[in-house]
């Protein structure tokens, strides 16, 4: 027993104060709102000391009641550290913001209580020191979600969207609990830093490789991969924060059990290119829907859809520490995004204000591939490209793209000079934060996440294919404002606006619009 | 054939009939970046309420009247008096009489409304056809009048109608959920949407009289998309044009239930007769709807007493000597707390109230800015042009940081980039959301120079636009040595709605840059020199001063740069300290009333809180507006509800001000008024909802939560506490002080205006020359003098 059970505290005291926000009041609880807020103020900072406890002491699991690895434990490595700060930080200001923003609301005291209860279930997910524990957490974590999904369940959109994601869950717990039975059968134990060390040594034998799969089929259901997102978009239903809170581990669960037992992913290297297959098509396919939205917090469902694609086919191809990079960023990001999302009109407004966007030709496109090629392989130089797996090396290209399109707006022949610079300095500020945060990224989970294998043939056709198709698509995003109004392409835009239908489809299959608003 | 034609042709031309005075019916909605409140009874301005509430509900379900109940405890209450109550028994031209009152309250019934078609299939086959259809509709509607959002805008370079067949022929939602062939029937409609406005008649009997309420029906149905399109062709209209979207979309909306009567039309056609019986029975309030609007003028009659005991309160008033600072601020109900706030430091300060664009309809053109904003009231066209003056280095400069800034927003919302953006950027994300949790972020910057008239007005045009202005000001004698130009405006963050709380009389913004171009005007030496031979003499040591007054923290911000005066400089520092002290006094009469300001601070901090959904109160409560001399009305405590013009009739030759406050400020009021009475009375139709679930859209408006109509008016928020309503729905009691006969002559030759005095859309009190509230308008230019009842006690002054 070491000092690092300390943070079971963070989720017991976040438990508390979800209780006290159902016992009390439901109308203005101004007692319970402060309780609620400084409970969240207080697992940050049992979240720093355990940080700090991790840098002194080292990774270690505490147990409590414990048969076969199955019980009461908490693991203090530098994943679940580093997602104990993010959803603690997260959940803090979610908190803040609600009980403000709801001020008011009839049964604000209920939403507060099941959004704790949530934070507390998302807490003991990633601090879980075992698979049981981790189950538990997770079917809990959807359960209170449910509840938020439903606090305006009179509203016929939102019983749409909650429905259509209960049946999901169920499914994904389902193939949570049979990933757990599999590794229980696997490696004899429950024990998450037993089975990982097992699992890194080679063991695990087929029953291994069938939890890889069941893994990987509970987390694309849970971060909402084609065709499983419907829900996702509908989840404005219900209020603003839910959609932030969703970013403080929840949407983004699939991806944390995936990075928390990594080594067992990686006995399954089919497991792992079915992810990057299934995630890199989301993340494209998402990230181009997401451009026809016209309202501001569709738009955002849809790119955190695209982004826990993004994030899924870094797992898919074995980039652990940067899949973990991926849901802190997006995470602060998008929870930034949609709690100030009522900014989307003065957003709009102001971007009306400087005239005319300058629109790139196919020259200014080529010319910024080829200046951000040159950059990309500058600062490779620098941050020792040369040393890093292929696969991290085709991540990069296909980031680089992206700035490709920053730079390709400054190259606009009618872009004044200094409109150029501005983008040029953006470009490489981005490229030498994106390789920083990375290098920062692999440095601290080094001992906690497996290194990236040599890819073997699989791996090759799955990158050679996911280069290929983010290069192509950066290029028709570039060059966009040259085709999309072609008549050609309105067809292509309808079926994208609507998600290729795949949630009418599950609408369908649901019986959803069968379900009339009680007059 | 030809028999046939004609009969056809003729048949179009009554539905192209109906279908325009459908359209004409539905209010305008402006974009929430400029959005002005709207009177959402608009088009029924043209009959009483009880026919106008009668109508509704027969569209709709929805009652224009609070529920019966809501009265019920007024009177309980003792809010009602039984003499408020026979005095609107009295005044209404129905039958309805206190027996009837009493069962209707003891007995409410319930009315239904008429199902459309998609109703009646929804019926018969389970399917919400309804909930359905809004929610395509809104799909597609939101992309089109996307003015922004969507990188991947939808092609629009042809109309409404076109754009939706060329979409709807691809979109194969509609047959996944179960309206078969759809995209096929699409194709195989009509070219032009008057052709399928002429269709109407395939849904059997709607060929002659019930159209229009049908088409009315059908238009509500898409909310406020019908109204954005409303307001496209209100400003075409300005501009002297017309524009064809809003029948473009009936004729979509119509699409839908032919292609819904194709499949069920044997299920639903005995249904869909009744309907079409009740679409072309004549209008006629039930007793239910004629006692609720009683019950209604009894309340306002009870709000017009108090006002009137309070009008008539003898107070003590300094009068005579020169005052040390006049301030001018907006008519607007807030300015009210401020003004009483202010006056209540000294004797020596003078406030007046006039429309917060200060008689300057300017289209302005901002620092690094493209963009014309229309400052002024939004049934005018612009008359004067301005910009704000910034070295042309600057301008270009901002322009490169705002374009620069533009470009990294679309690296973060783009395809490919957006993976980037995240990876590289989003850590820096924990920063922003610790600033914004302790509302320490930016609030929108307001560092914009001093504007200039652009290009400069002649010294006569000048001259004439300063006595203009100044007589409608009643302002042409007795300046003091600071005379103060306020408009207003509020700073709130992350609030969809901001614009709302700006100046009405500014098109939605705040009412700085008028305020100071007025300050300038009069502060010129050739225009006060020309003014003095049309009868106006300014003192030289008077300075006019611009400034705004912030409604949100109550602070006023002077710009006494604009014109540097050594000489006033004292003055100005202690006009400072007055306007501090008046906010201090105003943030603490708000804060009794907005829930959780416990401190005047905490009301500074709400201006800069992100997730703050009740920022301020708006002009929530406003119920009268006075035109009249400020003595009537100073001193006492209007409680923020009353917007305050001044007038003095003797002061105005031919009663040309008088006409003009009768069809500019009351007009503007009457839209504000009507708006939160709309809001208040039926949100789910006249409102925008639940703010928690706003999604702003195109940039352009709000739906609530993931789709669906556009919503209008005021979100829920804006109107109530979380307990109760804080707006009491009441129709403007307008008091003017003037000659009846002036008032009369005037309304007669308004009919717009009248209608609205006619129709009880608004009540309209003469104040005598003792300040009591004398004469009521009886409407067709008849008036009865007030009940002595209703009058407590005279004005001492």
């Amino acid at each position: 027993m070491t000092f690092h059970a300390l943070a079971a505290i963070a989720p017991l005291v976040i438990l508390g104060c979800a209780i006290a926000c159902a016992a009390g009041p439901r109308f203005r609880p101004k007692l319970s709102l402060f309780l609620a807020e400084a409970g969240a103020l207080f697992a940050f900072s049992i979240a720093l000391l355990s940080a700090a406890l991790l840098v002194m002491d080292g990774a270690a699991t505490d147990s409590f009641a414990v048969a076969w690895g199955l019980g009461l434990s908490i693991r203090l490595d530098a994943v679940s550290v580093l997602l104990f700060l993010l959803v603690t930080f997260i959940g803090w200001v979610v908190v803040r913001y609600a009980a403000r923003y709801l001020d008011g609301e009839e049964r604000q005291g209920t939403f507060m209580a099941w959004l704790c209860a949530t934070l507390a279930s998302v807490l003991l997910l990633v601090l879980a020191g075992n698979i049981g524990l981790m189950l538990f957490a997770w079917i809990a974590t959807s359960l209170g979600l449910h509840k938020l999904l439903l606090f305006y369940a009179e509203r016929p959109a939102a019983r749409r969207a909650a429905r259509k994601k209960f049946v999901l869950a169920r499914i994904g717990d389902v193939a949570l609990a049979g990933a757990c039975v599999l590794l229980f059968a696997a490696y004899g134990t429950g024990d998450i830093a037993s089975i990982l060390d097992q699992a890194r040594a080679g063991e695990g034998g087929t029953a291994a490789i069938g939890a890889a799969a069941f893994l990987a089929l509970a987390a694309v259901l849970k971060s909402a991969q084609f065709p499983t997102h419907g829900w996702l978009t509908e989840v404005m239903e219900t209020p603003t924060p839910v959609s932030a809170l969703l970013h403080a581990g929840v949407i983004n669960a699939g991806g944390f059990v995936l990075i928390r037992m990594a080594d067992v992913m990686l006995l399954a290297p089919g497991v792992l290119a079915v992810l990057a297959l299934v995630g890199g098509f989301t993340a494209i396919f998402a990230a181009a829907v997401m451009l026809t939205q016209p309202a501001i917090k569709t738009s955002l469902a849809w790119s955190t859809i695209a982004q826990m694609g993004f994030m899924i086919f870094e797992c898919g191809l074995g980039l652990f520490p940067l899949a973990l990079l991926h849901i802190v960023a997006h995470s602060l990001y998008k929870a930034h995004a949609f709690l100030s999302s009522g900014e989307a009109v003065a957003t709009v407004a102001a971007a009306k204000r400087p005239g005319p966007v300058a629109v790139p030709g196919a020259k200014a496109v080529l010319r910024a591939f080829l200046v951000t090629l040159v950059l990309y392989v500058g600062i490779g130089i620098v941050f020792g490209m040369m040393h890093k797996s292929p696969q991290a090396v085709a991540l990069g290209a296909i980031l680089i793209f992206g700035v490709a399109y920053m730079l390709a707006q400054g190259f606009a022949d009618i872009a004044p000079r200094k409109l150029t610079r501005w983008t040029a300095i953006y470009a490489v500020a981005t490229s030498v934060s994106y390789f920083a945060l990375q290098d920062l990224f692999a440095w601290m989970t080094a001992g906690a996440l497996p290194a990236t294998p040599q890819p073997g043939a699989l791996e090759w056709a799955v990158l050679v294919l996911a280069v290929t198709s983010f290069a192509g698509v950066a290029v028709l995003q570039a060059m966009f404002p040259l085709w999309a109004h072609h008549p050609a392409a309105a067809g292509l835009r309808v079926h994208l606006a609507n998600g290729l239908y795949a949630n009418a489809i599950a609408d369908r299959l649901a019986q959803s619009w069968r379900d009339r608003p009680a007059h | 054939m030809t028999i046939m034609l004609s009969k056809r042709d003729r048949t179009m031309a009554s539905l192209m009939t109906a279908a325009r005075k459908a359209a004409a019916a539905i209010p305008p909605l402006w974009p929430l970046a400029t959005s002005v409140a709207v009177n959402p009874f608009l088009g029924q301005a043209g009959e009483p309420l009880d026919m106008a509430a009668v109508r509704l509900a027969r569209l709709t379900g929805q009652s224009c009247t609070m529920p019966l109940a809501w009265y019920a405890t007024k009177i309980a209450d003792g809010v009602i008096s039984r003499g408020d109550l026979d005095d609107a028994l009295a005044a209404q031209l129905s039958s309805i009489g206190r027996d009837d009152v009493d069962a209707v309250l003891a007995r409410p019934h319930a009315a239904s409304h008429i199902p459309g078609v998609a109703e009646l299939c929804a019926a018969v086959s389970g399917i919400d056809w309804p909930g359905f259809i809004e929610e395509r509709f809104g799909a597609w509607a939101a992309g089109h009048f996307d003015e922004g959002q969507a990188l991947w805008a939808a092609p629009r370079e042809r109309g409404a109608y076109d754009a939706w067949r060329a979409q709807a022929r691809h979109d194969l939602t509609p047959e996944i959920i179960g309206l078969e062939g759809f995209a096929r029937f699409v194709t195989s409609l009509p070219d032009h949407a008057d052709e399928v406005i002429a269709r109407a008649p395939y849904l059997p009997g709607l060929d002659g009289d019930g159209a229009e309420s049908y088409f009315q029906q059908l238009l509500i149905s898409i909310g406020g998309w019908a109204q954005f399109a409303r307001y496209r062709q209100w400003q075409a209209e300005l501009a002297g044009g017309d524009d064809a979207t809003l029948l473009d979309l009936l004729a979509i909306r119509l699409s839908f239930d032919l292609a819904l009567f194709r499949i069920y039309g044997p299920e639903i056609r005995e249904a869909w007769a009744d309907s079409v019986r009740r679409h072309v029975a004549p209008v006629v309030p039930s007793r239910d709807i004629q006692v609720a609007v009683v019950l209604q003028s009894a309340l306002e009659r009870s709000s017009q007493r108090l006002l009137s005991e309070r009008l008539s309160t003898p107070v003590v008033q300094d009068a005579g000597a020169r005052p040390a600072l006049q301030a001018a601020f907006c008519i607007d109900v807030r300015s009210e707390v401020f003004r009483r706030a202010l006056e209540s430091l000294s004797g020596d300060i003078q406030t007046m109230g006039f429309a917060g664009f200060f008689g300057l309809a300017l289209e302005h053109r901002g620092t690094a800015s493209d963009v014309a904003e229309l400052r002024l009231p939004v049934l005018l066209n612009p008359g004067v042009t301005s910009q704000t003056t910034t070295a042309a280095s600057t301008d270009a400069d901002l322009r490169i940081r705002a374009r620069a800034s533009r470009a990294w927003g679309r690296f973060r919302n783009a395809a490919v980039s957006s993976f980037a953006f995240v990876e590289a950027a989003g850590p820096f994300y924990a920063g922003k959301l610790v600033a914004s949790a302790l509302s320490r972020a930016k609030a929108h910057a307001h560092h914009e120079g001093k504007p200039a008239f652009h290009p400069s007005l002649d010294l006569d045009a000048r001259t004439g636009a300063a006595e203009t202005i100044l007589r409608a000001m009643s302002l042409t004698s007795g300046f003091a040595r600071i005379v103060l130009l306020a408009g207003h405006g509020s700073s709130t963050v992350n609030n969809p709605h901001a614009s709302a709380l700006q100046c009405g009389a500014c098109g939605g913004h705040d009412g700085e840059v008028n305020a100071r171009l007025l300050a300038e005007l009069l502060n010129d030496g050739g225009v006060r020199d020309g003014l003095v031979g049309r009868g106006i003499e300014i003192p030289g040591d008077t300075l006019f001063v611009g400034g705004l007054h912030d409604t949100t923290t109550d602070e006023v911000r002077l710009h006494a740069a604009d014109h540097l005066s050594p000489a006033h400089r004292d003055e100005l520092a202690r006009v400072t300290r007055w306007l501090a002290e008046a906010g201090r006094l105003a943030r603490g009469e708000r804060a009794l009333r907005l829930p959780g300001a416990t401190t005047a601070s905490s009301i500074m901090q709400r201006s800069r809180t992100w997730s703050e959904v009740r920022p301020e109160w708006g002009l929530a409560g406003c119920s009268a507006f006075i035109a009249a001399p400020r003595h009537r009305t100073r001193g006492r405590n209007l409680q923020g509800r009353s917007f305050l013009h001044d007038y003095d009739w003797r002061q105005d030759r031919g009663f040309g001000v008088l006409e003009l406050i009768l069809t500019a400020p009351v007009v503007v009021a009457s839209w504000i008024s009507l708006q939160y009475y709309g809001s208040t009375v039926a949100p789910s139709l006249f409102g925008s909802g639940n703010k928690l679930l706003h999604n702003v859209v195109g940039g352009i408006g709000v739906v609530e939560g993931s789709g669906g109509n556009l919503r209008t008016g005021l979100p829920l928020q804006s109107v109530h506490d979380g307990k109760a309503f804080v707006h009491e729905p009441l129709r403007l009691s307008v008091c003017v002080a003037a000659p009846r006969e002036a008032i009369s002559e005037i309304l007669s030759r308004h009919d717009g205006v009248r209608a609205l005095f006619d129709n009880g859309w608004l009540h309209l009190l003469a104040m005598d020359d003792s300040g009591r509230l004398a004469w009521r308008y009886a409407g067709q230019l008849q008036w009865t003098a007030c009940d002595d009842r209703t009058v407590v006690a005279r004005d001492a002054a």
